[in-house]
């Protein structure tokens, strides 16, 4: 193998980002998208617990004093609120909570520090919104040498031509997108998931 | 990088309403601040400065700043204030020798911030050799400014003839003197946490060394006219252009310098580099004869190593900005109505 040109993923973590109460009751469309997402999200985190592969889930927590968009007249996710707990579907004991005030899931958190405690090169990312956090979260892993995976089964967005332009984009600049069942599939296969080594000018 | 001011201005020592009273905590302020410029302040806390100029014309500029974050990579606030405003006088020909400094200070604004603000204003002013005359500090109540608001006014003097845009002609050859939309992605992943405040930097600097090198490098009247690209970016400037001149800018897309992350920050943004804001790249309208050698010399100054030709003032008759894309096609790009980004500067 040429390692100039291909990097592998070597070890994983998936990372949910906004699977929050108030961030999915926004709109009755966002409600009906995630509805759509849940059960593929809830196999995968399942069958990557099984293979002990890390997950961390991302909750965006804001303060009475940030200057947010409302939702419904009020700060969502304020801190010590019930809309600011994930939907009961996604958390298990081991897995790592983590918060974050903006969008991008690396912004000023200990995400980078806890990949690479873990030894991760590889970031699976799931959640929402396709266009918006998980196009930053990416963005930045990539710039921090993670390779990056947009779990495409596992993403959502409130309009669907907004998952898919953010999934174009990710895969065009910096990642890959694969199904969740491809993921399984290479990894009790041993098969090496491959990444182009994208030269910046 | 700590981007972030510290919230809790209670904690720790924080401008006051009364700093801006005029009684001794005014005195005091402005001397703790006329103490961090050091040497580049030579007013005399008069009620006006007086000063000596060697030039029969003068070139005299005022920009105020209001870019939020106020502190970024690559500068905060005070250096754009400096930067801006010395950049302005420099494109016109002028050697900028003086500023003013005006603070509108919110109540609460930790004094902290205000001093690495005043020591950026110095150290931006120590590089562009200029020196702060005058100023004024007003301080106003929580909510009625955002942490701090700076005008500063220019001053400088002709050695050389002034350029003006009038002066640019069919033919003439477009440079741009460093890659676009750095400072807008930069300051528009800081605000909302896009992740590429790491890898693009802003590009805020004083060019006034950089136009020194550009006009020395050709005999005089070659280099026809110069513009910092700030505010609205390349486009405005273009269009801006094109009205004074009754003539098309015609740029190749492929030539335009752009950072591989910033038109992948764009990209994710829907926006196009060419409005995107910039604090330290100008274009230059050179005699086509003489542009490789501006070129050459801009390569050589540290912010003019990526400074590329982009294109051409086109034949008199239809102005407009006619952009040629990578595929070929040439489109006709239409200035924007407002503002496609807010308050980067």
């Amino acid at each position: 193998m040429d390692e100039d040109k291909i990097k592998v993923a070597r070890k994983m973590a998936f990372i949910t980002t906004d699977l929050q109460q108030d961030l999915i009751e926004k709109s009755p469309e966002r409600i009906q998208r995630v509805a759509e997402m849940l059960p593929s999200v809830v196999r995968f985190l399942h069958q990557l617990r099984e293979r002990a592969i890390p997950i961390i889930h991302q909750q965006l927590v804001y303060r009475e004093t940030d200057h947010v968009e409302f939702f419904n007249g009020r700060i969502p996710c304020l801190e010590g609120t019930k809309g600011v707990e994930f939907i009961p579907e996604i958390e298990a004991d081991k897995d790592i909570i983590m918060k974050k005030r903006k969008d991008s899931g690396f912004y000023e958190t200990n995400l980078d520090e806890t990949l690479k405690g873990l030894g991760c090169d590889t970031i699976l990312l799931g959640g929402m919104q396709a266009q918006i956090c998980i196009q930053t979260t990416g963005a930045d892993g990539y710039f921090r040498g993670y390779n990056v995976i947009a779990v495409e089964d596992c993403i959502t967005s409130t309009r669907e031509e907004d998952k898919r332009r953010a999934l174009d984009w990710i895969s065009g600049y910096c990642g890959r997108v694969l199904s969740s069942t491809d993921i399984i599939a290479a990894y009790d296969a041993h098969t090496p998931i491959e990444f182009p080594v994208i030269y910046t000018p | 990088m700590n981007y972030v001011i510290a919230e809790d201005a209670a904690a720790t020592e924080a401008v006051i309403l009364d700093h801006g009273t005029g009684a001794r905590l005014s005195r005091e302020l402005v001397e703790m601040i006329a103490a961090e410029l050091g040497p580049i302040y030579i007013g005399e806390m008069e009620d006006s400065a007086i000063l000596s100029l060697s030039g029969e014309r003068l070139a005299i500029t005022t920009d105020s700043f209001v870019v939020q974050p106020a502190f970024f990579g690559n500068g905060d606030i005070g250096k754009i204030a400096v930067c801006g405003t010395v950049n302005d006088i420099a494109v016109s020909g002028a050697i900028p020798r003086y500023l003013t400094l005006g603070l509108i200070l919110e109540a609460g604004f930790p004094m902290p911030s205000l001093r690495r603000v005043i020591r950026s204003i110095r150290a931006a002013a120590e590089e562009a050799g200029v020196k702060i005359v005058a100023g004024d500090t007003k301080v106003v109540g929580k909510g009625a400014a955002d942490q701090i608001f700076i005008n500063t006014t220019g001053i400088g003097e002709f050695r050389r003839p002034p350029l003006r845009m009038k002066d640019v002609r069919p033919g003439d050859q477009i440079i741009l003197s460093g890659q676009i939309g750095n400072h807008a992605i930069h300051l528009l992943s800081i605000r909302e946490g896009l992740g590429f405040e790491q890898r693009v930097a802003s590009d805020c600097a004083p060019l006034n060394g950089l136009v020194d090198t550009a006009l020395a490098s050709v005999p005089q009247g070659m280099i026809r006219s110069i513009r910092d690209v700030t505010r609205g970016g390349l486009c405005a400037v273009m269009h801006e252009y094109a009205r004074a001149t009754n003539c098309p800018m015609e740029v190749r897309r492929s030539d335009v310098p752009v950072m591989w992350e910033t038109t992948m920050g764009a990209d994710m943004l829907g926006l196009d580099v060419i409005h995107l804001a910039n604090e330290g790249c100008a274009a230059l309208f050179v005699d086509p004869d003489h542009a490789q050698a501006v070129l050459a010399a801009l390569h050589l100054h540290p912010y003019g190593k990526d400074a590329a030709i982009i294109g051409s003032v086109g034949q008199p008759g239809s102005e407009g900005f006619h952009l040629t894309q990578k595929d070929g096609s040439v489109v006709e790009v239409e200035e924007l109505l407002g503002a496609e980004i807010p308050r980067l500067c």
